[in-house]
């Protein structure tokens, strides 16, 4: 069984843009993100990120796992979170490519998002 | 154009709204307002935040446009977008990568020319949507967009209606053919005459789609239409009393009008009508005057009702040929024509237009069509009132901006939200599905032998996609963690309103295109005359459908 791994995400407060925390701050990438092996020290870092309202707009931990050595999001939604719109692969973050989107964008069955929880409340 | 203009008050209204929204983002950005806080204020001018970025809703009152406006949504999508903006079911606009802080100055710049995002969110009155015909065809009964202008302003900012339990919807028809989805909304309005010539509405309550769809049933068959605000008031007040707040799914007034029975919410509402002061609310003859007055000002040329250049092209030109077959409907006046553009050409994704279409769109607006543009709740649009003599230049360009699909309201031309490509809320995408079924069915003369077939898609049950009332709804779900598709058929939001009905069991994104191929194909070996799609579903019922799409996994 792969290992499941975690990651932190957002949507920035001044453009709603996705970004993942990264080794040097929040990023706009996901292959830039942190993995965190271990649940805890992932949720120290939300706890943060919850506290920085000025900055990001709902900040959650998604589940990430190893396929064909890349990580990629688990969920699907959170997948298309890490691309861009799957109709416009020029749009988004997708549009600068490389393994880890390629990966992404080959990943296939999920789990529900973990951060799907009461969106219609969040939209 | 008859366009309804703002007058002074609407100028400074818009421009106070926006300087209030001003001051609310920056209070959201310094810190002073939580998430929390913030979002009613978001909400209310149409910004939600959804997957990858912002997204405004633009409102277009009763799906009315002149060639300004449609400049102006242009120059947003360049300026503060990726220059394109999506068509909705509510005939607005949105725009899917806003940042927060341009939103102000969108504000700003679309009331240069009398646009907002006022009720295109928020637990209020939404944006009253009506026929893209109005004004031209011949078949209404009254202009209806005299009506929903008298909604409009009514219902903008009124402080009781602004904190509903949930959102509501009005549309107004005042044809026979349905163009609305009249029974699909909070209230469906059909314009009608009593026998005594008496112009009024019958009143449909409680319709709607979502997780529970309901038709909406008649409370009232004629309503006298100089009562119509008193009655909306009634409506609504028992609605803002008895309607759940405990329950954000039981919370539209269909979940009401179920609990208690169309026949004792009609009774509670015309004892609340009585006991108004109605002609305290009503609308004075003068102002209906007034606002009738700003939509019969169209100079219409006397002209023949046959155009030999119209004719000559037909005969020269199959394509253009089966565009007007398609795309054309009747006008009122001679030798005039409505034109249909589809936003559904096979490939493309279904409400998109970009900013050079929408500028090329509005500039054929101006030269064409008396300035007018409609927007259509089946994510197309209208140029209402275009001379015969014209129909070969439109098209033309038409097919040079790559928006001569000749496909209106058959197999391609399909209603899709934006589904999971773009929306928060939902479970699947629907836009590629669309667009894999519209590339099947590309094939003009396969779809036009294949006729009227409404296929509605939506990537959640809360069913923006209408597919409840497609001929084919398709409904994608989470299965397991796979987007897997719904199926539906029998629906319909026209004059024959009906719910669909479950196919079977849901089908994976790759089995959807081949079970609309089956579909089809039982369709075409069953069906007897002139019999649509659903007609030929309503007689045979499920079942030969059922075997077809099914038959390999028995």
């Amino acid at each position: 069984m792969t290992q499941t791994l975690h990651a932190l995400t957002a949507n920035r407060l001044t453009d709603g843009i996705v970004v993942f925390w990264s080794p040097t701050g929040w990023a706009e990438r996901f292959p830039d993100a942190e993995l965190f092996t271990d649940a805890a020290p992932a949720e120290n870092v939300l706890a943060q990120a919850k506290a920085q309202p000025t900055v990001l707009v709902d900040p959650y931990m998604i589940d990430v796992k190893i396929e064909d050595g890349q990580p990629v999001p688990t969920s699907y939604r959170e997948r298309v979170r890490a691309l861009g719109p799957t109709i416009h692969p020029e749009m988004g973050k997708q549009a600068k490519g490389g393994p880890i989107i390629e990966a992404i964008q080959k990943a296939a069955g999920a789990a529900r998002s973990t951060g799907r929880l009461s969106l219609i409340r969040r939209k | 154009m008859s366009l309804y203009r703002y007058d002074a008050i609407d100028a400074q209204m818009l421009e106070d709204r926006s300087a209030q929204f001003r001051d609310q983002v920056e209070r959201r950005l310094s810190g002073a307002l939580t998430e929390d806080q913030f979002k009613i204020h978001r909400l209310m001018n149409g910004l939600y935040l959804q997957l990858h970025a912002y997204m405004l809703r633009v409102a277009i009152p009763y799906g009315t446009l002149n060639g300004a406006q449609l400049h102006k949504l242009a120059e947003v999508s360049r300026r503060f977008d990726k220059g394109y903006g999506h068509f909705t079911t509510r005939t607005n606009i949105q725009f899917h990568w806003i940042k927060l802080a341009d939103a102000p100055d969108i504000l700003d710049s679309m009331a240069e020319v009398g646009l907002h995002a006022i009720q295109t969110s928020g637990n209020c009155i939404r944006n009253t949507t009506t026929d893209p015909y109005a004004g031209a065809t011949a078949e209404e009964i009254d202009d209806p967009r005299v009506w929903s202008e008298v909604i409009r302003q009514w219902s903008t900012f009124h402080p009781e209606f602004t904190y509903l339990p949930r959102k509501f919807k009005i549309a107004v028809t005042a044809s026979a053919k349905d163009r609305t989805a009249a029974r699909s909304h909070d209230i469906g309005l059909k314009v009608r005459r009593s026998r005594d010539g008496e112009l009024g509405f019958e009143v449909m309550v409680g319709g709607g789609m979502g997780r529970t769809p309901y038709l909406g049933q008649t409370i009232r068959e004629h309503l006298p239409a100089k009562s119509l605000i008193s009655y909306l008031a009634a409506i609504l007040r028992v609605y803002n009393r008895l309607g759940r707040r405990d329950n954000i799914y039981k919370a539209r007034i269909k979940i009401l009008v179920a609990a208690l029975g169309a026949e004792e919410f009609g009774r509670q509402v015309e004892a609340e009508w009585k006991a108004l002061d109605q002609s305290a609310l009503d609308v004075p003859d003068v102002e209906l005057a007034r606002i009738r007055g700003a939509f019969g000002t169209d100079h219409f040329e006397p002209r023949p009702a046959v155009s030999a250049t119209f004719e000559a092209r037909k005969t020269a030109d199959p394509a253009f040929a089966r565009f007007a077959r398609n795309n054309l409907a009747p006008h009122k006046k001679p030798g005039y024509s409505i034109v249909n553009i589809a936003l559904k050409t096979p490939g493309e994704v279904p409400g998109d237009c970009s900013a050079d279409q929408m500028d090329a769109i509005a500039d054929l607006a101006a030269r064409y069509s008396l300035d007018d543009v409609r927007v259509t709740h089946a994510q197309n649009l209208v140029l209402p009132h275009v001379k015969l003599d014209d129909l070969p230049a439109v098209f033309d360009k038409l097919v040079e901006l790559n928006l001569a699909a000749p496909n209106l309201d058959l197999i391609s031309d399909i209603i899709a939200c934006p589904g999971l490509d773009y929306c928060a809320l939902a479970n699947a995408r629907a836009i590629p599905i669309a667009q894999h079924i519209a590339e099947r069915f590309s094939d003009p003369v396969r779809a036009e032998e294949v006729g009227e077939l409404k296929i509605k898609i939506s990537g959640c049950i809360n069913a923006c996609g209408h597919h409840h009332v497609g001929h084919i709804g398709i409904l994608g779900v989470d299965k397991k963690g796979e987007e897997f598709y719904q199926l539906t058929l029998g629906g319909s939001g026209a004059e024959d309103a009906e719910v669909g009905k479950p196919l079977g069991p849901a089908l994976a994104a790759n089995q959807v295109g081949q079970a609309i191929e089956d579909l089809v194909e039982v369709y075409l070996r069953e069906r007897k005359g002139d019999e649509r799609f659903l007609d030929t579903f309503r007689r045979t019922g499920v079942a030969p459908f059922k075997e077809a799409v099914y038959a390999e996994a028995h």
